[in-house]
Parts: structure tokens; C-alpha cells; sequence
């Protein structure tokens, strides 16, 4: 109740006292203040109690006065084992040197890292930066200021823009930009430029090796157009050949077009059918009774259940029942002819490229039979002719 | 203190229904059982034995017995006695306020 508080902290001792007034020591305890707990008459003439170790001092003149004799018989809390513990030696020590090797310990580079570097090995780079005085095992308050470390490391690294060092507790990170360096021309063997198909030059421009062909000259498949090997044949050097050659190609197509065309067509009303699949069967749940619909098209749906992209053997499927109505439109002649010859000629621009243009077209033949028309043309068209072929050395003896 | 003043004490305190304490300094007990005495307003410890306690009071003493009986705590005014608590008995205070 009134025991004061957290005696084991500050320490308290057991005493006993003897003399012929112990109540006139008690009484003078209770003037003076001094908390005192667990008084307990141990005879006619003495008595012992507890208190704390700090009121131990202001004791003595009460004793005095009263002509009483104290005596310590248990020592207890804190002060004292602190004390007792204090005596071992080696304990101690124990003590000092786990706070000194916590301390030496934490005030060690432990970890260098490298962080942005693509092209430069980071090995390099760890090699620099011992040189500067980063790397493992290293004291910490031996290493320069982290800004001079920067400007250091991006003077001796060749091929940065910019090195930035940080330090996290015990590790340090090293961060580096590199500069970009232009990209280098794309390494090419010698080669000439070759017909890809026989043709009627229209144009040729050579940036680099020497054209065999004119303008308005007949080449086959396979003629080289612009040779990649400079110089006569006593100094040769050979060349990536490099230029444009365009030239008039006859493409003959053979088209049919039908003079009647059937489209279908989903007029929005549709039914739905639902399964529940177990295994490799389908048990239908919904849906059922006769489709409502002339004609019609399905359209199944399957979801399995998964387990971790993993498909297991229960799942629900719906089928969507479409109603379609078909319609079919008769088209002349005329019209037939006119998309066929469209098709044929989007056809060649996917084939020959985008810069293929239409010289001339020439219908050969037509006819038309069974509600079709079918027609032969001959389209002239102007395209790239140009082609790569690699020169070969000592083929052949 | 004078006859007067205590005549006027007393009608104070029946006038104001005040607690007998707090106006003439008497003890006020709190007993637990017979385990655990929580005395106030006493005036010093006269004789303290492990089955005998006598307590100064402003009139008279106070005299419990007991057996094991021990003070868990003293203060100047206040004291808690603890042990097997037989009899309190009031001594020598025959004088009618």
C-alpha cells in the first residue's frame, strides 16, 4: 500500500534494530519522513525492516538519538547486483568488447555495389573505386567525402557522364551514367545489286559502285546491275554496292469474279444455350426446346475452371444460337470486271512494295460462264528490281 | 483549548454535519477483516510486539493485540498494521468532548 515504488530499481536493504526504545526509533522514522515497510518485532527490544538503500544515510543520527544499534542483514535490487556484477572481471570486459565490436563493426564498408553501368564492366569499376579507397572492410571514416568520391570516379572512369556515390550504413552504391557514344555504321560484306526479275530499266542511281546498265536496256532475271568490284582487273577492290534500279515488270494475272454475290447477315436476335462440362461430357442446363430460327449460326464458348493457370476438368459452356438472314445481290458485268482488276492490282502493290506504280494494264481475254466472269490481264508495272548478292572470292579454280 | 472554543467547534460540527475527525484530531480506523489496520491521526507508537501494539493518540492510547502482528507501512500520522487482529481497545480516554 504505501510501499514505495520500483524499490528493485533503486535498491533496498533488511535491517534490524536493537535497543531499549525501538518504538521511540520507529516514531522518529515516521517524523522524519523515511518510508519503511515491513516492520516486524522480532523480540522485546529489536525489531527489523526494510527500506531504501538511499534513506540508508540519513539513518544514522536518528540511531543516535535514540540509542538504538542497526544492522544490515539483506541486500537487495539492483545497486547491489550491478555491484556484484561489476566485481567479475572478466565479465566486463566481456561487456566493453561487445560494445566495442558492435561499434568497429558498424563503422565498416561491408558492401560495394554497382548500379546503371551497361557497358562497363563492373569490375572496372570496383577496381577504380579501390583505388579511391571504397571497397569492403574498409573504414568508413577513412573514405574521402562522398562529392569528391564522385568527381573522382567520373574523371578515371572513361566512358561516364557521371558517377554518383552513396552510402547506406554499411554499404555503399555506386551509381553511374554512361555518356552515349554515337552508334557505329552497320558492317556489311562486298556485294553487287542483281535483277530480281527480267525487266525494262527506267531508272538507275548508283551512290556507291559501278552500273553495268543504261536506262531503257533489257536485263534478265539474275543480270547484275550495279557492280560492287571497282577497277580493272588487274586493281580490284571490291564494294558494298549501293543504289536504286527501277524497272518496267509484266505481271499476267488470271482473275474470276462471281456476278453474284451472297452475304449473310445476323439480324441481332439470338438464343443462348448453357452446359456444364464434366470431363469430356456437357450436360445442357439452359436452354432448351427447338431453335426459333430459319437459318442460324453457333458460336460455342468454353470456360474452364482454373486453378493457377491451370485447367481443370469442370467448366461451363454456352452456346449462342445467331439468327442470320442471307441476302444475295446480282452485279453487271462491268462492275465484276472493275473490282477484279482492283484486286489485282492491290495484290502486286503487297507483292512489289508501295512504290510500284501502274505503267499499263491490258485485258488479254474474258469470258464469262457458270455466273462468272473470268478474265487473263497483263498488268506493266514500274517497281524496284534491285537486289543483294554477296561476292564470293576463290570459288572455283 | 479553551471551553468556549470547543463548545463552538461542537456547534459547528453539528451544524455543519462535519466528520469527527477532520474538527477534533480522533482516529479513524479502517479495518479489513482482522487481517489488515489502516490507522489515522495518530500521535506515535508506544510499545510494538509481535502480539501487542499501543498507539499514542491525541487522548489517551490505543491498545490492539493480536498475534504476527507487523507495520507494513508508517507514516507521521498514518500507520498500516497487518497480522491476525483480536482486539482494538481504547484507553484512558474518559473525557466526554
Amino acid at each position: 500500500m504505501n510501499i514505495p515504488t520500483m524499490i528493485f530499481l533503486r535498491g533496498y536493504l533488511k535491517l534490524t534494530v536493537r535497543g531499549e526504545h525501538v518504538e521511540a526509533f520507529i516514531n522518529a522514522l515516521a517524523e522524519a519522513g523515511t518510508p519503511v515497510w515491513d516492520v516486524r518485532p522480532t523480540g522485546t527490544h529489536s525489531a527489523e525492516f526494510k527500506l531504501l538503500l538511499n534513506d540508508f544515510k540519513g539513518l544514522r543520527p536518528l540511531l543516535k538519538r535514540t540509542g538504538c544499534r542497526s544492522r544490515i542483514l539483506e541486500r537487495h535490487g539492483l545497486p547491489f547486483r550491478a555491484l556484484r556484477l561489476l566485481k567479475r572481471k572478466v565479465f566486463v570486459v566481456g561487456v566493453v568488447m561487445f560494445f566495442a565490436i558492435l561499434m568497429a563493426l558498424s563503422s565498416m564498408v561491408w558492401n560495394v555495389s554497382v548500379e546503371g553501368n551497361e557497358t562497363i564492366a563492373s569490375e572496372d569499376i570496383l577496381e577504380v573505386a579501390k583505388q579511391e579507397g571504397v571497397y569492403p572492410y574498409q573504414w568508413i571514416f577513412r573514405l574521402k567525402s562522398l562529392d569528391k568520391l564522385s568527381t573522382n570516379l567520373t574523371t578515371r572512369l572513361p566512358g561516364t557522364s557521371w558517377v554518383g556515390v552513396e552510402r547506406n550504413g554499411t554499404s555503399i552504391r555506386i551509381q553511374v551514367v554512361e555518356a552515349s557514344v554515337p552508334k557505329k555504321p552497320e558492317l556489311l560484306s562486298p556485294r553487287h545489286l542483281v535483277s530480281t526479275s527480267d525487266a525494262v530499266i527506267t531508272y538507275i542511281y548508283a551512290e556507291k559502285g559501278v552500273p553495268k546498265v543504261q536506262i531503257n536496256s533489257r536485263v534478265k532475271k539474275g543480270d547484275i546491275l550495279i557492280s560492287g568490284i571497282l577497277g580493272d582487273t588487274e586493281n580490284a577492290k571490291s564494294v558494298v554496292a549501293k543504289g536504286e534500279v527501277k524497272g518496267l515488270v509484266w505481271h499476267e494475272y488470271e482473275i474470276e469474279v462471281p456476278l453474284v454475290k451472297k452475304r449473310k447477315i445476323y439480324t441481332g436476335e439470338a438464343s443462348k444455350k448453357s452446359y456444364l462440362v464434366l470431363g469430356n461430357r456437357a450436360v445442357q442446363l439452359w436452354g432448351y426446346g427447338d431453335v426459333p430460327f430459319e437459318k442460324h449460326e453457333t458460336l460455342t464458348i468454353y470456360d474452364p475452371l482454373t486453378w493457377r493457370s491451370r485447367a481443370l476438368p469442370i467448366g461451363w459452356m454456352t452456346e449462342k444460337v445467331m439468327e442470320v438472314s442471307e441476302s444475295s445481290q446480282t452485279v453487271t458485268e462491268e462492275e465484276a470486271k472493275k473490282e477484279g482488276l482492283e484486286g489485282a492490282y492491290r495484290d502486286i502493290l503487297a507483292k512489289y512494295g508501295s512504290e510500284t506504280r501502274l505503267v499499263s494494264q491490258k485485258i488479254l481475254h474474258d469470258k464469262k460462264e457458270n455466273g462468272k466472269v473470268y478474265m487473263k490481264v497483263l498488268f506493266e508495272v514500274e517497281e524496284t528490281i534491285a537486289k543483294e548478292l554477296p561476292i564470293v572470292y576463290n570459288q572455283g579454280e | 483549548m479553551s471551553r468556549i472554543s470547543r463548545k463552538l467547534q461542537k456547534w459547528t460540527q453539528e451544524m455543519l454535519d462535519l466528520p469527527q475527525d477532520l474538527l477534533f484530531d480522533l482516529p479513524r480506523l479502517t479495518l479489513i477483516g482482522n487481517k489488515e489496520l489502516h490507522i489515522e491521526n495518530h500521535r506515535g507508537v508506544r510499545h510494538f510486539s509481535a502480539d501487542k501494539l499501543i498507539l499514542s493518540l491525541t487522548q489517551g492510547t490505543m491498545e490492539i493485540t493480536g498475534s504476527g502482528l507487523s507495520i507494513r507501512a508508517i507514516q507521521s500520522s498514518e500507520v498500516t498494521v497487518e497480522g491476525t487482529i483480536n482486539n482494538i481497545q481504547y484507553i484512558g480516554t474518559g473525557e466526554r468532548p
